[in-house]
């Protein structure tokens, strides 16, 4: 019965890789299709590779926050564990699935991370765990993250644009510096895939390396063929839906010229790699959202909506309870039945 | 196609396509009133009457822009200039249209006696205006460039320049008005009535070219005051 659970697991796991790539990679990438940069094929290729290689080389950190960075799975029965995993991806497939349909902006980050909690607040109700037992502290840390990842995208495109404007547009003729800017994107697109992939594929994976990862004497390590499992997930994704939504998003933002879509995008992938080597699991597109926010700020994009801010907060706020709600119920349900 | 979650929302509404076709409008307003000025010189009042009405088209047309400009640019927009600038501008750009409506009305008023140096004279009148309004279209189709280049200073340079050359077109235009008026008034074999009616004409077309003006003032108070 648990083996046949696992499997589930897995497949569920797939399913949110799969997502995290038709949706967040697309959007991550549709500013390379927005401003030309890339032709739809390119991007495929460059984001397919190139998230399946941070996915695998870097996103370890990340996975092992969400692994067990919220709930302390060294000290429950494997089982339990097992339960527990199951539900997080359960609700956070189930979570996505429907903001996806509904066209809410919504993080999958957020989607895993309130599923986890979910299921240490589960736990902590049946007596496996005390309240105390859940780390806090290090939630508090993603929480913050969340908020700082944003502003982090902002202030460094701010800087970034205007530093290109004041050094380069002045010196050159601006369809130089823009030509040599539409080479230098091919560049930041393959960074932003690649930091994606890295703090991404834990949303995708880090409930399975919960399950994988444990071993005798409380000895814990992330397998690799897990991350690659993501990743490969995440490019299926991308190549299999996701050149749809990147088209649907490019053509909202074609008023991305190159320099612009460089500085969005080289401000989002430094913000996202560094919060994966930190173990932040953070939002690539939220970020995204307050680098091209930050653009705008420099005088770089017109009509700028700031007004998504608001829908983004609301999506936050909508989330995590319900992602923690799916994630007890289905527990409970795994716990009482199984 | 359903299923997607997209950030693209961040991606606004830009006003300046919809200035820049409005800016379109004005001028074709301007070049459908020489058309009906001419009309007019052939006595074939029926098409000065069509021509009245496309003018109305054209401002109605504007009158929609001006809205759809209106209704979207809100506070929670980023734009790279002044918002409420913004709408000086096209609230001073608008004006150039409504007073070629002004005159598309007054020409069907009354089917006055053409004297041929005076309808010269308005001619010239036309033509200079028409010029004035071309400069001004151009000069609001740098936005594009201007916005691309984060207001580069040269490209500035380039549209505050246009900006004195439609100047001194309405100052011309001035000229013109003067001489026209001195003619009329010194008319006496004329009717009064038609010598009225055309001081009105010459006035109000007097009002376009203070409008073109006016607004590209106001666009060169926006480019420099962001």
């Amino acid at each position: 019965m648990i083996d046949l659970l696992i499997v589930f697991g897995i497949l569920s796991a797939f399913y949110v890789a799969w997502n995290i790539g038709a949706n967040d990679a697309a959007n991550s990438m549709a500013t390379s299709y927005g401003s030309r940069a890339l032709n739809l094929r390119q991007i495929i290729i460059i984001a397919a590779v190139l998230e399946f290689l941070g996915a695998a080389f870097f996103g370890k950190n990340v996975v092992k926050t969400i692994a067990k960075g919220i709930v302390p799975i060294e000290i429950l029965d494997p089982n339990l564990v097992v339960y527990g995993s199951i539900a997080a991806l359960l609700s956070a497939g189930l979570w996505i699935t429907i903001a996806t349909y509904l066209h809410l902006p919504i993080s999958t980050t957020h989607s895993i991370v309130g599923a986890m909690l979910g299921f240490g607040i589960a736990a902590v109700s049946q007596g496996h765990l005390s309240l105390n037992a859940i780390k806090w502290d290090e939630l508090f840390k993603i929480m913050l993250s969340w908020l700082i990842s944003p502003i982090s995208g902002a202030i460094l495109a701010f800087f970034i644009f205007s530093i290109i404007r004041i050094t380069l547009f002045r010196k050159f003729r601006h369809e130089e510096v823009e030509r040599v800017f539409r080479y230098l994107q091919v560049f930041t697109a393959c960074y932003v895939a690649f930091a994606h992939g890295s703090n991404d594929v834990a949303n995708a994976v880090g409930p399975m390396a919960a399950i994988f990862g444990l071993r005798e004497g409380g000895y814990y390590e992330i397998p690799r063929e897990i991350l690659a499992f993501g990743g490969l997930g995440i490019a299926l994704g991308i190549a299999t839906w996701g050149y749809r939504v990147i088209k649907l998003v490019g053509e909202q933002i074609t008023r991305l010229t190159f320099t612009r879509g460089f500085s969005a995008e080289f401000a989002t992938a430094t913000t996202v790699l560094t919060a994966s080597a930190l173990g932040l699991p953070i939002s690539t597109t939220h970020t995204l959202v307050g680098s091209v926010i930050g653009v705008g700020l420099a005088g770089g994009i017109t009509g700028v909506n700031i007004g998504v801010i608001q829908k983004i907060i609301f999506s936050w706020i909508l989330t995590l309870p319900i992602a923690m709600l799916f994630s007890i119920g289905i527990y409970t349900i795994l716990v009482v039945f199984v | 196609m359903k299923f997607f979650r997209s950030v693209g929302q961040v991606f606004g509404y830009s006003p300046f396509p919809t200035l820049v076709k409005h800016a379109v409008l004005c001028g074709r307003a301007v070049g459908i009133l020489q058309k009906q000025f001419e009309a007019y010189e052939r006595g074939n009042f029926e098409l000065v009457e069509k021509f009245r009405d496309e003018i109305d088209e054209l401002e109605s047309q504007a009158d929609e822009l001006k809205e759809e400009i209106r209704t979207h640019v809100t506070r929670s927009l980023i734009l790279p200039i002044d918002r409420q600038d913004l709408l000086e501008f096209l609230r001073a750009q608008d004006e150039i249209i409504n007073n070629c409506e002004h005159v598309g009305h007054m020409l069907t008023f009354r089917k006055a006696k053409v004297d041929i140096k005076i309808m010269d004279e308005l001619k010239i009148l036309l033509a200079q205006l028409m010029e004035c309004v071309n400069e001004y279209e151009a000069m609001v189709d740098h936005i594009g460039t201007l916005i691309e280049t984060s207001f580069d200073k040269r490209e500035i340079q380039r549209v505050l320049e246009l900006i004195q050359e439609i100047e001194s077109l309405e100052h011309e235009c001035d000229q013109i008005q003067m001489k026209l008026h001195t003619l009329l008034f010194n008319s006496e074999e004329l009717n009064p009535l038609d010598v009225y009616l055309m001081i009105t004409w010459v006035v109000h077309l007097g009002y376009i070219a203070n409008s073109a003006a006016r607004a590209a003032d106001r666009f060169r108070l926006m480019i420099l005051g962001r």
